[in-house]
């Protein structure tokens, strides 16, 4: 405090002046103590020694600074904060724990000072010493979060990396059902071929005595024509995942590209009725065989799984949705139990209605070709009302 | 890979021969800067960071080839091999003494003379052998760490270079010096305080100095007089001083000693 300072003082209550020196550094609310370079103790304030339980007379001149921590923090002492001191004449705010004569422990922040005599030599040390018990508490807690963050993190990552081995374990399950499905349709297609042949020519040349030998000659022919159905399909499968670059870059015009669809699929009679719409979105741009393939299979599912009690009606069409083409297909047929086969309506094999000639692929097929265009696929079905299949579509 | 931007390698002074040192467990090169000018009229002399302290490449320390001291003493034959060094003298405080007598067991020829301050081949009592710790020390060493690095942050690391020659800035920085990484602190003080090295010192035939200071928790002077038996053709002195770094506390006795065994060849305990 400077004299000018004192002069402005006469005015306040003396009593706040008598704030004396050594009371103020016995007393202080914080531990203060010097050593020697080496740590030895020279002297400590009366605050210290409360903390610690020790007497003056124990300590100085018997003790070493460092003698008053754990032994992790002497460690730390020796190995960072002595030499951290010798280099920069200081240090801060560092952390360690006190060991008090009953063998408890205390939470100091530690900052000191380094001071030199006239030849630069370390002379002394002075150290203030703050009780951070709380504080340490606190830090103890966010340390024990931080682990157990980390610990998470770790088993999230163990998880995410399960998570990728299996899928490297289905996709290579699902290469080994797509060369299966191939193998499938290649191998069975020759002899099935010749099996139809070589009855063909039995028909013409065998006769029979059995007069039921007919009925069953019928009933192997339709099952011979389901296994050539069922191959037909598989192998129209497999061209499909053998090209799976198809260029999109056919635009289709939908109103007479469904027309001929409807031809082929019923020629002469007309018993059914078909709404076409395409206002919305009048052509496509994707590739034309996909989009043949896809009407082609949904149109004769359509007509396929129609109620018997009425006439069949489809209503194809197209709409915007948000930023996608939706083409829907519409038919007042049977329906599917969609809480019962819903989850497996896509699935290769899968049949709905024993009643009706199918083979199970064609769903599957539209739904590849679907994905492979970058869309997806929703039904809606009411059993005896009829099913939707809404495709989505990029564009 | 250049390893001398990765170790940090400082080359001054004249000499034909080199001078390399380098720092222990909880600092940096720049623990050197009270002794390693000394040397550099007579010497090359080479300073280095280890990989994860100082002002190494952080991102090279990989926990799993740095979980032994081998893949330092590598690190220090690559950075003499890239300056083209050989017969050097090594100065390593505390675990890097051990670094580098692991370096001279695998290629002698790269070092003519050992000076090893503060030696320690292991930290953790073994039988019959004093090394000065338990386990569960070391495991409190780490605690203490953690609570002092509690409050460090990632962008604190980068501000700590280049004021040696402006000693009014390191006062306003921080505890600015040995600053690094907490996470690799932590590993290489495991690495450092777990390691024993007993089985290598048979294998190790090039002279040495060890300065053992009188009153060291870290390398008591057991241990300074067991790595004295074990060390064949190796010197020991006391040097009268406190703590772990008398390259710190007594530099002009440090650099005393050192040039006494380099000049003669010996260095007998002072009368």
């Amino acid at each position: 405090m400077s004299e000018a300072d004192d002069e402005l003082l006469p005015e306040l209550d003396l009593r706040l002046t008598q704030e004396n020196l050594e009371d103020l550094y016995e007393h202080a609310p914080c531990g203060y103590c010097s050593c020697l370079p080496d740590g030895t103790l020279v002297k400590l304030n009366h605050t210290l020694l409360n903390w610690l339980g020790y007497t003056r007379e124990e300590l100085v001149a018997h003790w070493c600074l460092q003698d008053l921590f754990t032994i992790g923090g002497r460690l730390h002492y020796e190995t960072h904060c002595a030499p951290l001191l010798l280099l920069q004449d200081q240090v801060r705010e560092i952390s360690y724990t006190l060991r008090r004569k009953d063998g408890s422990t205390l939470p100091v922040l530690m900052s000191a000072v380094l001071v030199r005599d006239l030849d630069q030599q370390p002379l002394v040390v002075r150290i203030t010493l703050f009780d951070i018990t709380d504080r340490r508490r606190y830090e103890q807690e966010l340390l024990r979060a931080k682990v157990q963050a980390e610990e998470q993190r770790e088993q999230l990552a163990q998880a995410n990396q399960l998570l990728v081995s299996k899928n490297e374990q289905l996709t290579r399950i699902n290469a080994d059902l797509d060369s299966f499905v191939y193998t499938a349709s290649h191998d069975l297609k020759q002899p099935v071929t010749n099996m139809a042949g070589l009855f063909q020519e039995l028909k013409r040349t065998a006769s029979f005595h059995d007069p039921e030998a007919n009925g069953m000659m019928s009933m192997f022919e339709e099952a011979l024509q389901q296994i050539l159905v069922t191959i037909q399909g598989l192998t129209e499968v497999v061209q499909q995942q053998r090209e799976p670059e198809q260029v999109a870059s056919d635009v289709v015009e939908l109103q007479p590209f469904v027309e001929e669809i409807i031809r082929s699929l019923q020629p002469g009679e007309q018993a059914a009725t078909f709404t076409l719409d395409f206002a919305a979105v009048p052509r496509l741009r994707m590739s034309r065989a996909s989009l043949h393939s896809m009407l082609y299979n949904l149109l004769s599912n359509a007509l396929k799984y129609a109620e018997p009690a009425r006439t069949p009606h489809i209503r194809v069409s197209t709409a915007m949705v948000k930023d996608k083409v939706v083409l829907s297909v519409q038919d007042n047929g049977r329906g599917i139990n969609m809480e019962r086969h819903g989850a497996e309506l896509f699935q290769l094999f899968r049949r709905f209605h024993p009643g009706v000639a199918g083979s199970g692929v064609g769903l599957y097929l539209v739904n590849r070709l679907v994905h492979q265009a970058g869309g997806r696929i929703e039904v809606d079905s009411q059993v005896g009302e009829g099913t939707t299949f809404h495709i989505y579509l990029p564009q | 890979m250049d390893v001398l931007k990765r170790n940090n390698v400082t080359v001054f002074g004249e000499g034909k021969q080199a001078m390399v040192f380098v720092h222990g467990f909880g600092c940096d090169q720049r623990m050197w800067r009270l002794v390693a000018p000394a040397f550099a009229a007579r010497y090359q002399v080479v300073l280095l960071d280890l990989v994860g302290s100082g002002q190494s490449d952080l991102t090279a320390y990989d926990p799993a080839r740095y979980s032994s001291l081998q893949a330092h003493a590598d690190d220090v034959l690559a950075v003499l091999h890239a300056l083209n060094l050989r017969e050097v003298v090594f100065v390593g405080h505390s675990v890097s003494a051990m670094i580098g007598l692991l370096a001279a067991i695998q290629e002698p020829d790269c070092f003519a003379q050992m000076i090893l301050v503060a030696p320690s081949p292991c930290y953790i009592n073994d039988g019959n052998y004093f090394g000065g710790f338990e386990n569960a020390d070391i495991e409190e060493l780490l605690v203490a760490m953690d609570e002092n690095y509690l409050g460090w942050s990632s962008i604190m690391a980068p501000v700590i270079m280049g004021h040696l020659d402006r000693p009014q800035l390191a006062a306003e920085l921080n505890n600015s010096f040995c600053r690094t990484d907490p996470t690799i602190a932590r590993h290489f003080a495991r690495v450092t305080f777990l390691s024993d090295n007993r089985p290598d010192l048979p294998k190790v035939h090039t002279p040495s100095l060890i300065l053992q200071c009188a009153h060291d928790l870290i390398a008591p002077t057991t241990v300074g007089t067991y790595l004295h038996r074990q060390l064949v053709g190796s010197q020991l002195l006391v040097l009268e001083t406190s703590g772990h770094c008398p390259h710190l506390s007594v530099p002009q006795i440090t650099v005393e000693a050192i040039n006494r065994f380099l000049n003669t060849g010996v260095c007998r305990q002072y009368e």
